[in-house]
């Protein structure tokens, strides 16, 4: 029965808007549906609609470099990149060595490296990164505008440095051409013949010399790829191509030696660098191989440590370049350090705040490397060249480092000397001695005086376990290991 | 489309029936001995019409001519009386003494334990919150046979990992779900209960339970229920203790100098000149003395419960302090809980919860293996002795002004000339690293971790006619966790250079809707219950952190202090949203013939467009054997039930290391980078995670059928089960070639089984006034196997790059084995290079077998070493009562898992030179490979320890009268007194497992110890 005096009727009123209300509530929530299982991405980019202006293509050109830089981290799983390359070819050289023999790093001193050593992944992994990134770039071309031909020659440029590094490093490599998916085992685990990577390099290198100008030092110019291309030329035997690169970049490059070999290394902006990678204190810029090459700064207890035999090389050949080079030991007199790369910028003076965090950037190719490259191109693989232009660009270097005499003849021998001295430490020796064909010999006489293990499968890298783990079988070792 | 149809639903269910005007009937509930019984039941059988008594007894109803009135109470054999026309109609219920027919929660719900299908465990809270421990989920330890909680770090604060019936999900997450009162919460609310505000655990183990979780349910459920004010007199209670905790050392890593100088004497006949200076410095102490400094542990908790009739309410206050028993760790904990139930009238009944916490933890910044690799002969502070011994001259003059009470650094002893006993500037060196004192690395060190939370729930219950009511809730809890980290100038050899702060808060606010109509019939025996509705849930993030470096001191620990070139910055937000839409039949018929029915479905923001959402249904059924007549009269069988659950749930939940793809793995993202160009910093965007637009729900199925049995009078109670959970579209991070310019990839890639069986029994083997006995024995076995691993079947990998032991994932064996080579023997000491120096140290290489016998030790030499899953896991406890005093005690143990004890290498200083073999005069040098590649570090992680033990008395009445005090009990109690490892086992904790990924599992790297506590409480009740 239905009373109708207020009270019920209040509370019939009630009931209703009570369900109502929970009713209502819940239609809310959920008539937001469409749109609320799809919440805003604030702290990202979406990739998918991305690399649309050539502004956003550039983007992706500088995080090439970016990756060249590698992380100054020290998380093993970290791509390092161009920080920890030093151990790979220096450390593998007559160059340097660990201080006290200790960890992963001693591996690669005495010819003992492992598949599973950590620094040969992390290489192998780096400038596989790098190799992605300027494939991106390459994929994203039509956004570009303008500077597509530009674009595309800086993305070339770098992935033929990254292929050239690792061909020289590893032998056969995965050729990649642009971003695969991680289901493309056929790619990833195909190791291509040295001569079609070779092809590649050469192939992304002419395009970079006729499609860049030469605004940059820390990004790709024309010439540094003609540099490079000399470089690569060189390695392949091709002597007389090498020579009309290098001739192209001294003649119409504008650079010129630094009058002062030490502001090669401490003046960033210095007139001899033809391509760096830029490196800033303090930040996410920042690279610790400066600190690396101290007594216990970094977290090694020193590495890159200078060798015997390097010293007495310079104590013939060096010149005024001797002690820009390399210093004694402060803390343990019998023990020679790295002097090109001071975390501070100066030879003498106090760290900064955090010298694992330097700023100095990397070398990559300099004006005097081009000049011996050039003495190089023009003795065309024989013992011996007196030709007045290879004697000339010999002397410019010599003069430089205050070694005033006269040259006649330039050997093949005294040309090694020379770029040993003159580039020690720049990542350049165990490659010289590679592209010269004296690799084996020298490294041989080398381990068997200082009792080390070397043997001649040991130019050569390992492929990095964990590729052949994960290939199942299918990616093939190189021999020795 | 799919909100218009519930709402239809729940319109139609609006027509309420109304009965019709009949007699108004009056009368009282007594038991036994004619004490009223307030809260029993009366329904009038047949129809809806029902009522229950009131805190006398008495009720009233209408009801027909020759209706039949049910009288029914929990506890209590119902009584069924015909109206003939009395005008009072009071009854005396009996108790029933074989039936207590327990009342369990379920998912959203809650169901009388006898018409269960599925596989839940009760555990309540009758001790669990005497033992000292700091979480609550760290006291469930061995409670319930098929969850398997490891104290996998063992400082102070840190949560253990739970597992319920194995690793069935291969992503980093496989946590089960927490329901606390009815509510999805995190898995770190754990961290902020207290355990004396928690009243049971239930715990949902098949899939069938945790199908009504669907999303979550994959891997089990843990709900809790807390404490709720009962009607009657307002109860006060005080509980507290006090403990103290002692870590357990390792054997294996206690090295003693006095031991080597008598084995390198015993051998050489004399002492070499380092070890001679080492005994002249004049400390032999093992480092685990400094580090694992004990500490105590105190709880207090204040409590207010009470009510009435309408209203009942619940009110905490607790606070425990763990000292932990690492140097510097510390934990506090200060929580308050308010609760109140309240029926406003018939109809409506609202409810309100709100707690909130705050937790304040110190961490140990150090890591346990670094620590305890450095030698023995060092001593912690320089004092009168050693202060003589220290080098002045060397390394320029660096330790020149040493004093008393400074850190001793092991550079400080070097070149040393041992003829004259004089500091020389090159001499004889005794140090193995030029790192800074050990402990100073951890007390020069300060890392904090606070974590402030508020979580307010309130519900709403809306009686819309006799068995339907609604049911709506909304939650929320705010979370604001601030980390700091400091590094001071003395903590690393490198000194204020290293110097560093940082610092991150990272705030979360989580709401949860849950909106949900019950129905509850009851026709002619037939039980009818069913539940319809959707909950919608979303989590928004923000974090950020600074960092700055370059202190020249430790004089001010801010960001603004640090050299500004150095500080950086970093800052982001992300947010998740789940929506569900649930349902759920239960039915019995005359409490004999049971079955279950659920569908859920889930829709996941962080699944692409075409996949966001996952359906879970499940089925059950069950029978009450015991409930029919051929067994009525039984005297050995009490209860029989024979039960069959099928389930399906799911997991949505991954974790790569990158909260931004962990939540839009669908989309490729790009992160901001910068690089130098000539001087300057240019902007670029970097790819950081390579896209999949099919990114799914991992889901698992599985069947678990069981028994559960009672014996004479349920003197004897258990269950056996068994259970196969095959869950497939696994959501893993998998490796992938770096050809790709990626590390890993997110897929949905393999299946995998966890089967096992599950047994329990406990039995009330002595009941009587004076001295009682009950025992229980939990076993649960679990067998793992990747059944399917796609293209990756068989892919080995390891860890970290530096390290690189190997793991397999091969199909056939569990998702991750070990894998290696087999060890042959030792290098015989007389090869190795300087055997007595480092103390303590051991040659990093082996030889190993050649196992296909080819003369050399390569890729096909490798073998699978064994897995780091347990077989079997088995507690036994005991309770005893005797008069006043009780005693209980818990005895527990894992068999079969084995760790990859990544510690031996740092602390046995396998990476020392002076112990490489001599490569001129070591024979077969072809067989010798590094430990870490072998089973040398694979070890056996069995245990069985005494993990509970309580000893309580309850004071006398007589004396507690005159204090105004209800009841009273002290007790002491201990954890792990007594902790036994496998004889292989070097570590001190063998459960302790680093979080890595699921395929290279069970990996250790010293990490915290296995801790033994005493305690003494008090528990009051006025």
């Amino acid at each position: 029965m239905l009373n109708f005096n207020q009270k019920t009727i209040k509370k019939h009123i009630m009931k209703h808007i009570q369900i109502l209300t929970l009713v209502l509530l819940g239609a809310f929530v959920s008539s937001c549906e469409e749109d609320y299982l799809e919440p805003k991405l604030t702290s990202a980019i979406n990739g998918s609609n991305y690399y649309s202006t050539p502004e956003q293509v550039e983007s992706a050109v500088i995080n090439m470099y970016d990756g060249l830089q590698g992380v100054n981290s020290s998380s093993g799983n970290d791509n390092h990149a161009t920080q920890v390359e030093f151990y790979l070819t220096e450390m593998r050289s007559d160059n340097t060595r660990t201080k006290s023999s200790e960890g992963e790093a001693a591996q690669f001193e005495s010819y003992n490296v492992e598949a599973t050593n950590g620094i040969v992944e992390d290489y192998y992994r780096s400038f596989y990164n790098v190799i992605f990134r300027a494939n991106t770039v390459l994929a994203n071309l039509s956004n570009a505008g303008g500077s597509a031909n530009q674009f595309e020659g800086e993305a070339k440029f770098v992935r033929a440095y990254a292929n050239f590094n690792l061909v020289r490093l590893y032998g056969a490599i995965p050729l990649v051409t642009e971003p695969i998916s991680p289901l493309n085992s056929e790619i990833a685990y195909t190791r291509v013949p040295v001569a079609d990577v070779y092809a590649l390099i050469v192939s992304d290198l002419e395009t970079a010399v006729s499609q860049l100008n030469n605004d940059y030092r820390t990004r790709a110019s024309r010439s540094a790829a003609e540099a490079l291309l000399a470089k690569v030329q060189l390695t392949l035997g091709n002597y007389t191509a090498a020579r009309t690169l290098l001739e192209s970049v001294v003649t119409t490059g504008g650079f010129s030696l630094e009058s002062d070999f030490s502001d090669v290394f401490y003046n960033e902006a210095n007139s001899e660098t033809i391509f760096a990678i830029g490196y800033a204190p303090g930040g996410l810029d920042s690279q610790n191989f400066s600190a690396e090459w101290l007594n216990a700064v970094g977290r090694t207890s020193g590495v890159n440590y200078v060798t015997a035999d390097v010293r007495s090389a310079f104590e013939d050949f060096g010149g005024n370049r001797t002690a820009v080079s390399f210093r004694q030991d402060a803390s343990q007199p019998e023990q020679y350090q790295v002097a090109k790369y001071f975390p501070n910028g100066e030879l003498d003076a106090p760290y900064l705040a955090d010298p694992t965090k330097a700023g100095n950037d990397w070398i990559v190719i300099r004006l005097a490397d081009v000049l011996l490259l050039h003495v190089e191109s023009i003795m065309a693989g024989a013992n011996e060249t007196i030709d007045p232009a290879a004697l000339a660009s010999f002397q410019a270097v010599r003069n430089r480092a205050g070694l005033m005499d006269s040259v006649t003849i330039v050997t093949k021998d005294v040309l090694l000397n020379e770029r040993r001295v003159e580039l020690a430490f720049e990542n350049h020796r165990l490659f010289d001695l590679m592209r010269l064909g004296v690799a084996q010999d020298v490294l041989s006489n080398f381990s068997s005086t200082n009792g080390l293990g070397f043997s001649s499968t040991d130019v050569l890298l390992p492929i990095p376990q964990r590729e052949i783990g994960l290939s199942l079988g299918t990616l093939s070792q190189n021999p020795g290991y | 489309m799919k909100i218009k149809s519930h709402l239809t639903l729940m319109f139609v269910l609006l027509g309420v029936a109304f009965g019709f005007a009949q007699t108004q009937l009056g009368g009282t509930v007594t038991d036994a001995n004619g004490e009223p019984i307030p809260g029993a039941t009366i329904i009038v059988q047949g129809t809806n019409n029902g009522t229950t008594s009131d805190f006398d007894g008495n009720y009233t109803i209408s009801v027909e001519q020759n209706q039949n009135l049910v009288i029914s109470y929990l506890g209590y054999i119902s009584a069924i009386i015909q109206f003939t026309g009395q005008d009072n109609l009071s009854v005396s219920l009996s108790e029933d003494l074989t039936e207590l027919d327990e009342i369990v929660v379920t998912g959203y719900g809650t169901q009388k334990k006898s018409h269960l299908t599925g596989a839940i465990s009760k555990i309540t809270n009758e001790k669990l919150d005497q033992i000292a421990v700091s979480r609550v989920d760290e006291a469930l330890v061995g409670q319930v046979s098929g969850v398997n909680i490891s104290a996998t770090e063992g400082e102070a604060g840190s949560a253990p990992t739970i597992r319920i019936r194995g690793t069935g999900s291969i992503t980093g997450k496989s946590d089960p779900a927490i329901v606390v009162d009815g509510l999805l919460v995190d898995n770190d609310y754990l961290g902020s209960l207290d355990m004396n505000d928690v009243a049971s655990f239930e715990i949902l183990k098949d899939a069938a339970s945790g199908a009504i979780y669907g999303s979550r349910g994959a891997n089990g459920v843990i709900l809790i229920t807390t404490k709720e004010g009962e009607e009657g007199k307002t109860k006060f209670s005080y509980n507290t203790y006090l403990g103290f905790k002692e870590a357990r050392q390792s054997d294996a890593y206690s090295f003693s100098l006095a031991d080597e100088a008598a084995e390198e004497l015993a051998a050489n006949g004399s002492l070499s000149n380092q070890t001679q200076r080492k005994l002249d410095i004049g400390v032999d102490r093992s480092w685990q003395d400094v580090i694992f400094d004990g500490g105590e542990i105190r709880s207090h908790s204040f409590a207010v419960r009470g009510g009435n009739k309408k209203t009942k309410y619940s009110t905490a206050l607790n606070f425990i302090h763990d000292q932990g028993v690492l140097l510097t760790d510390d934990y506090k904990k200060y929580n308050i809980k308010l609760k109140i139930d309240t029926k406003l009238n018939d109809e409506f009944s609202v409810g309100i919860n709100l707690s909130p916490s705050y937790a304040n933890r110190r961490r140990f910044d150090g890591s346990a293996h670094d620590i305890l690799r450095q030698t023995v002969w060092l001593p912690l502070y320089l004092d009168d002795n050693s202060i003589q011994h220290v080098n002045r001259v060397r390394d320029g003059g660096k330790y020149a002004n040493a004093q008393i009470g400074d850190y001793a650094i092991q550079r400080m002893f070097d070149d040393w000339d041992m003829a004259n006993n004089v500091a020389v500037t090159s001499g004889q060196d005794i140090s193995n690293t030029s790192n800074t004192n050990p402990a100073a690395k951890v007390l020069e060190r300060d890392r904090n971790d606070y974590k402030f939370k508020i979580y307010g729930s309130m519900y709403m219950k809306y009686k819309i006619a006799k068995g339907i009511n609604l049911k709506s809730t909304i939650a929320g809890d705010f979370q604001n966790t601030k980390q700091d980290r400091w590094q001071g100038v003395q903590s690393n050899r490198n000194g204020a250079s290293a110097a560093n702060y940082s610092t991150n808060i990272q705030n979360r606010m989580h709401f949860v809707t849950d909106n949900f109509l019950n129905f509850d019939k009851e026709i002619n025996g037939h039980e009818i219950s069913a539940i319809l509705g959707f909950s919608a849930e979303k989590w928004d993030t923000e974090y950020e952190s600074l960092a700055a470096a370059g202190y020249q001191s430790d004089l001010l620990q801010t960001i603004s202090a640090g050299d500004p070139t150095t500080i950086q910055g970093q800052s982001y937000d992300y947010a998740q949203r789940l929506i569900s839409y649930v349902s759920r039949v239960n039915y019995a018929y005359k409490d004999k013939y049971l079955a279950s029915f659920s569908f859920r479905r889930d829709g996941y923001s962080a699944f692409g467009p075409n996949t966001k959402y996952g359906d879970f249904p499940a089925a059950s059924v069950g029978w009450n054997v015991a409930k029919e007549d051929f067994l009525a009269g039984n005297n050995v069988i009490s209860n029989l039930k024979l039960r069959f659950s099928y389930g399906v749930s799911g997991n949505p939940f991954f974790d790569t290391g990158n909260v931004l793809v962990d939540n839009f793995p669908f989309l490729s993202l790009l992160g901001s980078q910068t690089a130098i160009v000539d001087g300057g910093s240019a902007a670029a965007f970097n790819p950081i995670n390579i896209a999949n637009t099919d990114l799914q729900w991992e889901s698992s199925v599985e069947i678990n059928p069981g028994i559960d049995f009672g014996f004479f009078s349920n003197r004897i109670t258990g269950s056996i089960e068994y259970y196969e959970r095959t869950s497939e579209k696994l959501l893993i991070d998998n490796p992938v070639s770096s050809t790709t310019g990626f590390s890993s990839a997110l897929v949905n890639l393999g299946k995998v089984k966890n089967s096992g069986l599950e047994f329990e029994i406990r039995t009330k083997n002595v009941t009587s006034e004076n001295f009682s006995w009950n025992s229980t024995l939990l076993l649960s076995a679990n067998d793992n196997e990747l059944v399917s691993f796609g293209a990756s079947d068989g892919q080995i990998q390891n860890i970290d790059a530096k390290r690189a032991a190997e793991w397999v994932n091969s199909v056939g064996n569990p998702i991750s084995s070990f894998y290696g080579w087999v060890v042959d023997r030792d290098i015989p000491l007389e090869f190795i290079k300087n055997p007595y120096h480092p103390i303590g140290a051991e040659a990093q290489d082996v030889y190993v077998k050649d196992l296909n016998g080819d003369g050399l030790i390569d890729d096909d030499d490798k073998t699978i070493l064994g897995d780091p899953y347990a077989d079997l896991v088995w507690s036994f406890s005991n309770d005893f009562r005797l008069g006043r005093f009780d005693l209980s005690l818990m005895i527990q143990s894992s068999e079969g898992a084995m760790v990859r004890n990544m510690g031996d290498q740092y602390i046995f200083n396998h990476f020392n030179s002076s112990q490489d073999y001599n490569k001129a005069t070591t024979p077969d040098q072809q067989f010798i490979k590094q430990k870490i590649f072998t089973n040398d570090i694979v070890q056996d992680a069995s245990y069985i320890a005494l993990r509970n033990i309580n000893i309580g008395y309850k004071v006398s009445d007589e004396f507690l009268k005159d204090m105004n005090i209800t009841s009273a009990r002290v007790y002491a109690s201990g954890q792990n007194l007594f902790y036994k490892t496998a004889a292989n086992y070097t570590g001190f904790n063998p459960e302790s497992i680093n979080d890595t990924s699921p395929t290279t599992y069970g990996y250790q790297r010293a990490g915290s110890p296995i801790f033994s506590t005493i305690s003494l409480g008090l528990n009051v009740e006025f």
